[in-house]
């Protein structure tokens, strides 16, 4: 293996850490409420926003500010489950589709009137260091956002496994009535999931900033892809959202050097063939699953 | 029935003419000579179309003030044009209802395609300031008249940026030079990589990689590392903005290092591209003329600046309202010696039209090509970016204000 080629698959696997940290979230949320939020690019645009503003005004580092970011977005998808999802729940699919595009329609042009349709970057002293082996290079900020995403899919598995709230999301994802009668408060479990799904994104906001920029449509350069990562790791899965976003990076930098002007066909033709022969995804929770707001 | 119906047309029509002649007579009396103006006031493009309208208003206010054309005041109507769907009906609306005898616009390539066709069909000479797409002049119009450069002249002097001014200085032949084109692959992209391999065929100097990719890619890496094994001596990259700060951050992260790279306008005009790279001293790009020129080569720039600041009460912010102020007033000079509005003469005026480089507030000459109404004088210039973060220009040598820096700062020497 000549060193571009390594040189190719690092890259590969460092941008899936990329998408990987944006599709936990959605996977979460899918997972659990069983709505796609087409509002989570969204999400990331405010908290990379946020992490902008915060470095603008008062320095703060992003990855310092990412735990504030956590937080907030935190009240902001909790806020959002309860004020506009929770009311649809018993509504057709299409309603709450319809809902969740609206919301991400409004939050672009709300940032777009707020911030103006500029490209804002922070600029880090560490944003273009790189560990160099041999003649190899590896971004730190890239590598910083790989590790989060993998930090993020363990913490998240793990609470989902051993406490007692995440076993009662758990329970809820898997059977909604059952769960409630064992007295589960589901609205509260909601607001919790969709909570944690956002929060997701605002860590992924204050770990991007010193790789990307913002501006107001930020969140559709991602959320597309991160729609195929979920559906080939497998709807509702943390662990295939990891492994789905790496495969993804893989596929998309092999590709981009190899075959450039098919770069998006390769990645949605894997889309279409996951959908047409696996449509449950590569750790998928089996058949009848990626069924949208089934009651 | 029918007899009513008549009688209503017949009534109808009077209450029209009267109309017409009411509306028409003052104008008349009135010394002034009214023509419409196709700009994007409001919509995405606002913001640099509004910076356009006002260098073309810059223009008639300074021309009336002198005078105006034939000794009348000249007055613009405006119609405001968001969208290729606007273009065509305001121009149809301003030629057909308004009765314009002369169009003036666009800014927008997307908007000039359409509004210029509208104006052709009804046998009314368009002037176009600012729309580089090539196409536009390449339809066979006899009344549209382009004024500033077209798109291919970006990648032309991009290509003769590095075998004038680089090559020397490398202590290379053209030939030897490996020249990298890279570019997104929509029509912008595209286009200036189509004339950038054109030049550098005519010039000789080997093309070692060509590159296409798409602006909205999240990763620039699988692109930058086939240029590094290519090993080009300079690179000609046409991209938006996002792309722009994607392959500058990704080529200093896999340390992918030229002797000379050139922008195309673009994402490499723009201050936020500066900003989000830092230190972008040698950075070369291709663009309209900027403020940072030679003025014995630009005499009637400093003017417009006072002009504009003490118009609008702030600096210029782009060349736009440079571009259309020199666009405007050639198109005044085209009609003082037309004398009327008369299609055919205004044409013959424009072609008559013969002012060297070097005389005119952009530097550009006029000379319209009679097969296309382009200005043949009018092509983009170099420029190198500055450690403050400036655009000055060093290409043609006549025009430029600094040296070109080659080989550019590395990376490392960049420091971070």
């Amino acid at each position: 293996m000549s060193y571009t080629f390594i040189q190719v698959l690092i890259s590969g696997v460092l941008l899936g850490g990329i998408y990987a940290l944006i599709s936990i979230g959605l996977t979460l949320i899918f997972g659990v409420i069983k709505v796609i939020n087409f509002a989570h690019g969204e999400f990331l645009m405010l908290a990379m926003y946020f992490a902008y503003w915060m470095w603008h005004y008062w320095g703060v580092d992003p990855y310092a500010s990412a735990i504030v970011l956590a937080a907030l977005l935190f009240l902001i998808g909790a806020a959002t489950q309860r004020g506009i999802i929770q009311p649809l729940l018993k509504s057709p699919a299409s309603m709450q589709i319809f809902a969740t595009v609206g919301l991400s329609i409004t939050l672009q042009n709300v940032a777009l009137f707020l911030w103006k349709a500029d490209y804002r970057t922070i600029q880090t002293a560490y944003q273009a260091s790189k560990i160099t082996i041999g003649e190899l290079a590896i971004g730190y900020p890239r590598l910083v956002a790989f590790a989060g995403a993998t930090a993020m899919t363990i913490v998240i598995f793990w609470f989902l496994k051993n406490t007692f709230t995440g076993r009662a999301i758990r329970a809820i994802a898997q059977d909604r009535m059952a769960a409630m009668l064992m007295g589960i408060n589901q609205k509260k479990m909601y607001m919790l999931a969709f909570g944690l799904g956002s929060a997701c994104v605002g860590v992924a906001g204050g770990l991007l900033m010193p790789i990307y920029y913002v501006f107001p449509t930020v969140g559709t350069y991602f959320s597309l892809t991160a729609f195929v990562v979920v559906v080939l790791g497998g709807m509702g899965d943390i662990r295939g959202a990891w492994i789905g976003g790496i495969i993804i990076g893989l596929v998309e930098a092999i590709s981009g050097f190899y075959v450039p002007a098919l770069k998006e066909a390769v990645y949605f033709a894997i889309f279409i063939l996951i959908l047409l022969f696996r449509p449950s995804g590569i750790l998928g929770l089996g058949r009848g699953f990626e069924e949208v707001a089934q009651e | 029935m029918r007899i009513r119906s008549v009688s209503c047309l017949a009534i109808c029509a009077m209450v029209l003419s009267l109309g017409f002649a009411v509306i028409g007579s003052p104008a008349e009396a009135a010394e002034t000579v009214k023509i419409g103006a196709v700009y994007p006031l409001s919509g995405n493009l606002a913001r640099l179309g509004e910076e356009s309208y006002r260098g073309a208003e810059l223009a008639r206010i300074e021309r009336n003030a002198q005078g105006g054309v034939w000794g009348k005041q000249v007055e613009y109507v405006v119609a405001d044009a968001p969208d290729t769907n606007a273009a065509r009906s305001e121009a149809e609306r301003l030629i057909t209802r308004s009765n314009m005898k002369l169009l003036l616009g666009t800014y927008s390539s997307s908007l000039a395609y359409v509004a210029t066709e509208v104006a052709e069909r009804n046998r009314v000479p368009f002037f176009e300031f600012g729309a580089i797409s090539d196409p536009i002049t390449e339809r066979g119009f006899k009344y549209t008249f382009r004024t500033c450069a077209p798109a291919s002249g970006f990648g032309t002097i991009a290509v003769r940026v590095i075998a004038e001014l680089a090559a020397p200085k490398m202590g290379m032949a053209p030939k030897d030079i490996k020249l990298a084109i890279v570019y997104e692959d929509s029509l912008y992209g595209t286009t200036c990589a189509k004339y950038a391999k054109a030049e550098a065929e005519k010039v000789g100097m080997p093309v070692v990689a060509d590159e296409p990719y798409s602006a909205k890619t999240n990763d620039l890496s699988p692109v930058i590392l086939k240029l590094k094994a290519a090993n080009p001596d300079a690179v000609i990259h046409t991209a938006y903005i996002a792309d722009a700060i994607l392959f500058s951050r990704q080529a200093k992260e896999l340390n992918f290092d030229v002797k000379a790279y050139v922008g195309q306008g673009g994402g490499h005009s723009m201050l936020d591209w500066a900003k989000a790279i830092g230190d972008v001293s040698g950075f070369l790009n291709v663009d309209f003329p900027q403020f940072k020129i030679n003025k014995a080569y630009t005499p009637g720039l400093d003017e417009f600046i006072k002009l504009y600041e003490d118009t609008y009460k702030e600096p210029p912010h782009s060349g736009h309202s440079l571009v259309n102020y020199f666009g405007a007033k050639v198109m005044f000079d085209a009609m003082e010696k037309a004398g009327s509005l008369d299609a055919d003469k205004i044409r013959e005026a424009a072609l008559s039209l013969d002012v060297p480089e070097g005389q005119t507030c952009t530097g550009w000459g006029v000379k319209f090509d009679p097969k296309t109404g382009q200005n043949v004088r009018a092509l983009p210039y170099g420029l190198m970016w500055t450690k403050d973060q400036e655009q000055v220009t060093i290409y043609p040598s006549e025009a430029a204000v600094a040296e070109i820096i080659v080989p550019m700062p590395t990376w490392r020497e960049r420091g971070q």
